[in-house]
């Protein structure tokens, strides 16, 4: 009976279906239809891209692009990039979240709010003087030279220090009475209660670092050093979008396939940090 | 843990330091990239396409010259991002691929190595570029790139429909207006006999279309567009003769305006309109249509330069170049250059199928290039066609701003005085910043 009124209550109304199914073939047909784009012959396309519904539909845009002797490469290159990325972010922003929300240091207000300027810069404001520190430093075409940029985040700071400022102070005090140092309140007491916030970060994270095409075009100027955006990029022919729309599309959906990969896997721990953000 | 972190730190630091560009002659291009179809493939003369050919012609000469230690390195298009970065970080190719649109801004500053010593060593007389080719790399009196090819607007055009409305002479050749006049007449009599538009043009998103439209026929009428290189006039009797006329083409249905560049191709190989005007590139994309049984375009292709409609018959060109970013080089590093200025000079006839056109006189007038399909009918555009003048910087950037302008003029968004009103102080803006 209770069982049949929370069922009830969780039901969906008719217009609430018709508004989430209109929602998601909207949001799923651009997807189909760059599957089915790349399923096909790039000669078919050029007179009619409506040739993809119709068969035959081939496997060659694909062939071509694991042909290509970078290719594989390039996936490495942008797993080392995102991962180094996503690692370097989570350690340094819980590491500064936890100094700005629970530590007592001189200028601490202005330090954070130096911090938040960074929310106001935009990358390409700062882009020459940080390529000409790389130069400098002969960091250009490594892997260092193409994370490093990634780990200055003013957002992965901020959002660390607000979720780590909501934990109740009691837990930290009752562990200093404990005879707890900082380090061991900080690894073994704050930094579980903040794998949610963690799970958020370093999936947005991953995505931008994954995504990012601008800095690993300028800093990567060495085709093995290409990440995948940059590389598939290069890989195209000029009018790619006429004469070549199957293996444009075939690329598109090779670059997110990694990307929807993590989502399947990670999706409940996605939900689960999402969920867990909005209620904090 | 431990030892994944080490891993990491190795990976890491072993990559460091690499910014070295290596030894030996080092190759920036576009064009793509095809080592899937053409990794190891060194017989120019069965490559296809722009990637084929150039893939093809790089291997060849990393064949024939192993002490030049070739390494290449393929970018995204165009790769300026790419090459100012390097220059930036003092590590640039020593031969980039480069639009002669763009030598003026590198040259400009000095970043890019007057060519004539590397022509003079690989025995090439500047003389034996066409004019168009030649201008095209020039910048201050010298050149700065070894010309490759040039290309520039063409109408493609359907004989099958031109057939239909009248305007196939008796030599089986399409009769092409003459005059504006003679534009709008034959376009009313297109559209009357075949109920198709005349015009298939690409306004939406291409503003390089519409730039070379307006830039080839106020040539055409000798307008100075830019009296100066710092400043552009497009609001003149000459500009708002052309936007006039291809405004009117547009209120009449004689030419489209809702089409993006591949919608444009599209109608034009399912035969909905009988002239599409655009670049030298897709010749071989319609010719293989030509060739296709069933298609609309099967033996009904025909090809022919921007028509004279004004005074001269002169038009609007643009090019692809090789040139050489300036650094220090050893005698051994400069020969390496000059070698690949002079293997790729004697195959600049190869290049010629992809539809653009050599910028040797020799290959252009040579019996391979003549005889290729329709490149008779084009071959003038190397006597006739004009960059526009050397000392106009960032060409690439004004001729987004004038094409935006001219394409909402053709549309009817704006008037045509305020479009190229709009146009003039944008563009004279812009140079403003960047002189």
């Amino acid at each position: 009976m209770a069982a049949d009124a929370v069922t009830a209550r969780t039901r969906l109304p008719l217009a609430a279906w018709v508004g989430v199914l209109t929602g998601a073939a909207i949001m799923l047909t651009p997807l189909l239809w760059t599957l089915l784009l790349s399923f096909k012959a790039n000669e078919a396309l050029v007179g009619n891209s409506a040739a993809a519904l119709a068969p035959p539909w081939t496997l060659e845009n694909y062939s071509a692009i694991l042909g290509h002797g970078q290719t594989l490469r390039w996936l490495v290159n942008s797993f080392i990039v995102s991962l180094g990325t996503t690692a370097g972010v989570l350690i340094l922003c819980s590491l500064a979240g936890y100094g700005f929300a629970r530590l007592d240091f001189p200028g601490r207000r202005w330090l954070f709010v130096f911090v938040l300027v960074g929310l106001a810069i935009p990358g390409q404001a700062v882009i020459f003087s940080q390529h000409q520190l790389f130069a400098i430093a002969d960091l250009h075409n490594s892997y260092p030279g193409l994370i490093l940029p990634g780990l200055t985040t003013s957002f992965g700071v901020f959002f660390m220090t607000q979720y780590m400022r909501a934990i109740p102070r009691e837990l930290d005090e009752a562990a200093l009475l404990d005879g707890a140092s900082h380090w061991r309140i900080f690894t073994r007491i704050i930094l579980p209660l903040t794998v949610p916030a963690q799970s958020t970060l370093a999936v947005f994270t991953f995505l931008g670092s994954w995504n990012d095409y601008w800095w690993p075009l300028i800093s990567a100027t060495r085709s093995d050093m290409y990440t995948l955006t940059v590389g598939l990029a290069a890989a195209q022919m000029n009018y790619a979008q006429t004469s070549g729309l199957g293996f444009l599309m075939a690329q598109a959906m090779f670059a997110s396939l990694p990307i929807f990969i993590v989502y399947l896997v990670f999706q409940k721990q996605i939900i689960q940090a999402m969920a867990g953000t909005a209620l904090k | 843990m431990r030892g994944l972190a080490i891993l990491a730190a190795s990976v890491l630091l072993t990559s460091c330091g690499g910014s070295e560009r290596g030894q030996g002659l080092y190759i920036q291009r576009f064009f793509g990239e095809c080592t899937s179809d053409y990794g190891t493939a060194t017989n120019v003369a069965k490559a296809e396409g722009e990637c084929g050919i150039v893939t093809t012609m790089i291997n060849a000469f990393r064949a024939a010259h192993p002490q030049a230690e070739v390494s290449q390195n393929v970018v995204a298009w165009p790769g300026y991002s790419q090459l100012t970065s390097q220059m930036a970080a003092r590590q640039p190719p020593d031969v980039v691929t480069m639009h002669s649109g763009v030598i003026p801004d590198y040259a400009g500053k000095d970043l890019l190595e007057p060519v004539e010593p590397y022509l003079a060593a690989a025995g090439i007389a500047p003389a034996a570029f066409t004019p168009a080719a030649r201008q095209g790399v020039t910048w201050n009196g010298r050149m700065y790139g070894l010309p490759w090819d040039t290309h520039g607007g063409l109408w493609h055009i359907n004989l099958a429909l031109f057939r239909q409305a009248g305007l196939v002479g008796a030599d089986g050749r399409p009769i092409l207006p003459k005059s504006p006049e003679e534009l709008l007449a034959q376009g009313r009599q297109f559209r009357e006999r075949t109920g198709k538009p005349y015009l298939i043009q690409s306004l939406v998103g291409d503003p390089a279309g519409a730039a070379r439209t307006l830039y080839t026929y106020m040539l055409a009428q000798g307008a100075p567009i830019f009296p100066q290189p710092n400043r552009i006039a497009l609001d003149t009797p000459e500009g708002r003769r052309v936007a006039t006329l291809f405004r009117q083409v547009t209120a009449e249905g004689i030419g489209t305006s809702n089409m993006d560049t591949p919608a444009a191709i599209a109608a034009f190989m399912n035969g909905e309109g009988g002239v599409y005007p655009t670049g030298t590139w897709m010749i071989g994309q319609f010719e293989t249509e030509e060739r296709t049984p069933g298609r609309p375009l099967h033996r009904a292709y025909a090809v022919a330069p921007f028509p004279k409609l004004y005074g001269q018959n002169v038009m609007f060109v643009s090019g692809h170049a090789w040139v050489v970013p300036k650094r220090e080089r050893t005698v051994a590093e400069r020969q390496a250059v000059a070698d690949f200025f002079r293997f790729m000079a004697a195959r600049n006839g190869d290049w010629a199928r992809t539809g653009h056109l050599p910028a040797l006189r020799a290959a252009i007038e040579g019996p391979a290039f003549l005889s290729l399909p329709h490149r008779r009918d084009i071959a003038i555009v190397a006597s006739i066609g004009r960059a526009l003048p050397d000392g106009v910087m960032r060409q690439s950037a004004v001729e987004g701003l004038v094409g935006e302008e001219m394409a909402a003029a053709i549309t009817g968004q704006k008037p045509v005085q305020q479009a190229l009103r709009d146009g003039e102080r944008r563009v004279n803006e812009f140079l403003a910043e960047v002189q």
